[in-house]
């Protein structure tokens, strides 16, 4: 999209011939502008519209979740009472804890080994970095059905089953590859003269990167670290099938999904959602880092 | 010389080595499971020993009969596994007939323990008596646990003797069963065995041989649940992923005018990549349930009396509609995002360049930005049909998981409810054939079509 002031110079002089062309061309931007911000609206509340019917549901009381017709928040009474249920239903809590602390570990070791690896396909051209590269974009695209079956039969056999650990160690497997590739890109995005500029004012390798380059990444892979512990905290399949009694509020909610009450679904449906309301709000200026790196 | 830099390798190592740990060797030995058979057939041995030679193989569910039965040594580790008939033989010593002190082995059923040591171990016993006429007396001492050594000793019956040592055994039975017309006989070890009550038959529960078997990816297409799963996942595939990449390119477009408040619209935009498939399936089921918020609003607008049923049995396509929705409004996102990080490759001039022309919006859309979209809609295309083949939780928060079906629901109710994780691993093993067969497809067409152009 162009702006008008571009042009204002070639346009001083113009005949009157030329500015009605450009007041036509203004009018058209004009509508043009207006009609994005209609259906960038439309496409906003389409995504929106579901979230808030569903917050609506998590903070009410019961008795307005089963109501029909159903209302929507300011209409209906504002209450805690269906979270507040939701939160203190049987296994709950417990999948609350498994569930953040099958994410942190995940957070911790994914980024631990993923951002060496970032820094080497970011910095280093070597034989076998494209072979590297593409083994990694082919574990991301794997599907996770396909990995969880024989990772759980292998920690049957190796009687690790059934723990947040072993769920950790998969999670990290099945997010490792996006974190390398998202820190990959945000090393990638720091120039590397200004690690040489380091070390011609005398700094070591080591103290060059340290004090330059790691300040500069440390929100991108802060971001990256981020990502991870959503993906984490979203996974339902494998929690499923890797935890019995040691669910994951995703697992514990989807497998008692069936013999619960509609207060107890959409309060936790809210719930689940809260982390990627607020977490893609940190990392948003990082989103296209993170998923732009695998179309070069 | 040129020195190699060792730097990079040892960066990259910690994640190939995980990823070859948790990856690449459980995918292996998992795919194995649809069509490896580990316990398709026993192995006979000509003795009741593992070292001695085998004489043949017996499939497992063979009809046998059982003529001898034997003790022999086993690992203490091997105690554990199931099914496993053992026998305990003790080291004796005592006076034999001839008032000779003697030293054998005597089975625990021979010897009755009289005192145990402090941590029950049986040190004085006696010998027991026998039953029935005809028996012989006395017992018999063997030179090694086993009836088959050769006799040192006999004992009578009360004979007071000291136990010095025990050890336990398996038992192993001298089977003979008949496969494809011909009779085999031979040993094998009580675990694999299942012995009737009769105990001159038995049947054998499990083999110890492995072989490549097409049984379970038979199980798998014979399964009812099948053909609905594959069908429905194909055609949630065909309708989602046009719709999803239109609307993926219309957002992309959006974000690209960089408008004011672009920032906002991004996050909006960008806010279901995060959400979790399973409160997605929710956040849908609130809107489609009976008592839901489509039914509220149709009645708030007067155009229906009685709520009407959209997730019910009778009404399977409402489910996919409702899939359908919920998967458009979840995976949209990454589409999105895949789309605009192409769209900031292209270079601004060309797209003013087009414009300034007067090409008009669809113009533009058609003949500029998708063609110089294509590797980035081709990344897209390939991580989109993955994610489709796997859709889940949407499916049984919506459908409950039987009136409507899919291929990742098949595999988790093969390894959850139906505990057979060989059946799981075919039905694995199927969704990563056709990610890998529709990723293929992609690159091959895309590929041909750029080299026709050229």
């Amino acid at each position: 999209m162009k702006h008008p002031d571009d042009r204002r110079s070639a346009t001083v002089q113009a005949s009157a011939e030329v500015q009605d062309i450009r007041r036509r061309m203004l009018r058209r931007q004009r509508v043009n502008r207006a009609l994005t911000y209609a259906v960038g609206t439309l496409i906003a509340l389409w995504i929106l519209v579901p979230i808030f019917f569903i917050g609506s549901m998590a903070f009410t009381t019961r008795e307005a979740v089963r109501a029909y017709p159903k209302g929507v928040l300011p209409f209906i009474p504002f209450s805690t009472e269906t979270m507040r249920f939701f939160l203190s239903s049987e296994g709950i809590m417990p999948g609350i804890i498994n569930s953040v602390i099958v994410a942190i570990i995940t957070l911790v070791l994914s980024t631990l080994i993923a951002a060496p690896a970032g820094y080497a396909i970011s910095r280093y051209i070597f034989r076998g970095r494209d072979a590297f590269r593409l083994s990694i974009l082919a574990v991301r695209a794997f599907p996770i059905v396909v990995l969880s079956i024989p990772l759980a039969v292998v920690f049957l056999r190796l009687d690790i089953f059934d723990s947040v650990y072993s769920l950790a160690l998969m999670h990290t497997a099945l997010t490792m590859p996006t974190t390398i590739l998202v820190i990959g890109s945000v090393f990638a995005s720091i120039p590397y003269e200004l690690e040489e500029a380091a070390m011609v004012f005398g700094c070591t390798p080591v103290q060059a990167f340290r004090q330059v380059v790691l300040p500069l990444v440390l929100p991108g892979i802060a971001a990256a670290a981020i990502f991870t512990f959503v993906m984490s905290w979203n996974e339902v399949f494998a929690a499923s099938i890797l935890t019995v009694q040691n669910r994951t509020l995703p697992a514990q909610v989807l497998n008692t999904l069936d013999q619960s009450s509609e207060p107890y679904q959409f309060a936790g449906g809210f719930f689940m959602l809260i982390p990627a309301l607020i977490f893609i709000f940190l990392i948003r200026r990082y989103l296209f880092n993170m998923w732009g790196q695998i179309t070069k | 010389m040129k020195k190699r830099n060792w730097t990079p390798y040892l960066l990259i190592l910690p994640s190939l080595i995980y990823l070859a740990l948790f990856f690449a060797w459980p995918m292996t030995r998992g795919l194995v499971l649809a069509i490896w058979d580990e316990e398709a057939s026993l192995s006979l041995h000509e003795q009741a020993q593992q070292n001695s030679p085998q004489t043949g193989r017996l499939p497992q569910g063979t009809q046998i009969g059982i003529l001898d039965q034997q003790g022999n040594f086993i690992q203490p580790e091997e105690l554990e596994e199931g099914n496993l008939l053992t026998e305990v033989w003790f080291l004796v010593s005592g006076e034999d007939i001839d008032g000779q002190a003697v030293t054998g082995w005597a089975s625990e059923s021979r010897i009755r323990v009289r005192e145990e040591a402090a941590d029950g171990t049986p040190v004085v016993g006696s010998v027991r008596t026998k039953l029935g006429s005809d028996a012989d007396p006395l017992t018999d001492i063997y030179a090694e646990s086993n009836e088959t050594s050769d006799v040192v000793g006999k004992l009578e019956a009360l004979t007071r003797v000291e136990i010095q040592d025990l050890v336990t055994l398996e038992v192993w039975y001298l089977i003979r069963g008949e496969e494809e017309g011909q009779t085999i006989e031979g040993w094998a070890q009580s675990r694999y065995i299942q012995v009737f009550s009769d105990e001159t038959t038995g049947r054998i529960d499990r083999g110890n041989t492995g072989e490549l078997t097409t049984k379970y990816i038979e199980k798998m297409v014979n399964d009812r649940f099948f053909a609905p799963a594959l069908r429905t996942t194909l055609l949630l595939m065909v309708i989602i992923i046009p719709v999803q990449f239109v609307l993926a390119i219309i957002m992309a477009l959006v974000i690209q005018a960089r408008l004011k408040g672009n920032s906002i619209f991004l996050y909006i935009f960008a806010i279901p990549l995060g959400v979790a498939d399973l409160a997605v399936g929710i956040v849908w089921y609130s809107i489609f349930t009976h008592f839901g918020f489509l039914n509220s609003i149709l009645q708030g607008l007067g155009l229906i009396d009685a709520p009407l049923t959209y997730l019910s049995a009778d009404t399977r396509y409402w489910i996919i509609v409702a899939v359908c929705l919920a998967e458009i409004w979840r995976a949209t996102s990454i589409v999105m995002v895949i789309v605009v990080s192409g769209l900031q490759a292209i270079s601004q001039e060309v797209l003013e360049a087009a414009e300034v022309f007067g090409a008009t919006l669809w113009q533009r859309i058609r003949h500029v930005i998708l063609p110089l979209l294509r590797p980035s809609l081709q990344v897209a295309l390939i991580l989109r049909t993955i994610l489709a083949l796997q859709v889940f939780a949407v499916v049984i928060a919506l459908g409950g998981g039987t009136v409507v079906t899919v291929l990742a629901n098949e595999t988790y109710r093969q390894y959850g409810d139906f505990r057979n994780p060989n059946v799981a691993a075919a039905y694995a093993g199927l969704i990563l054939l056709l990610s890998m067969v529709s990723a293929v497809i992609y690159l091959r067409t895309i590929r041909t079509q750029e080299e026709a152009a050229e």
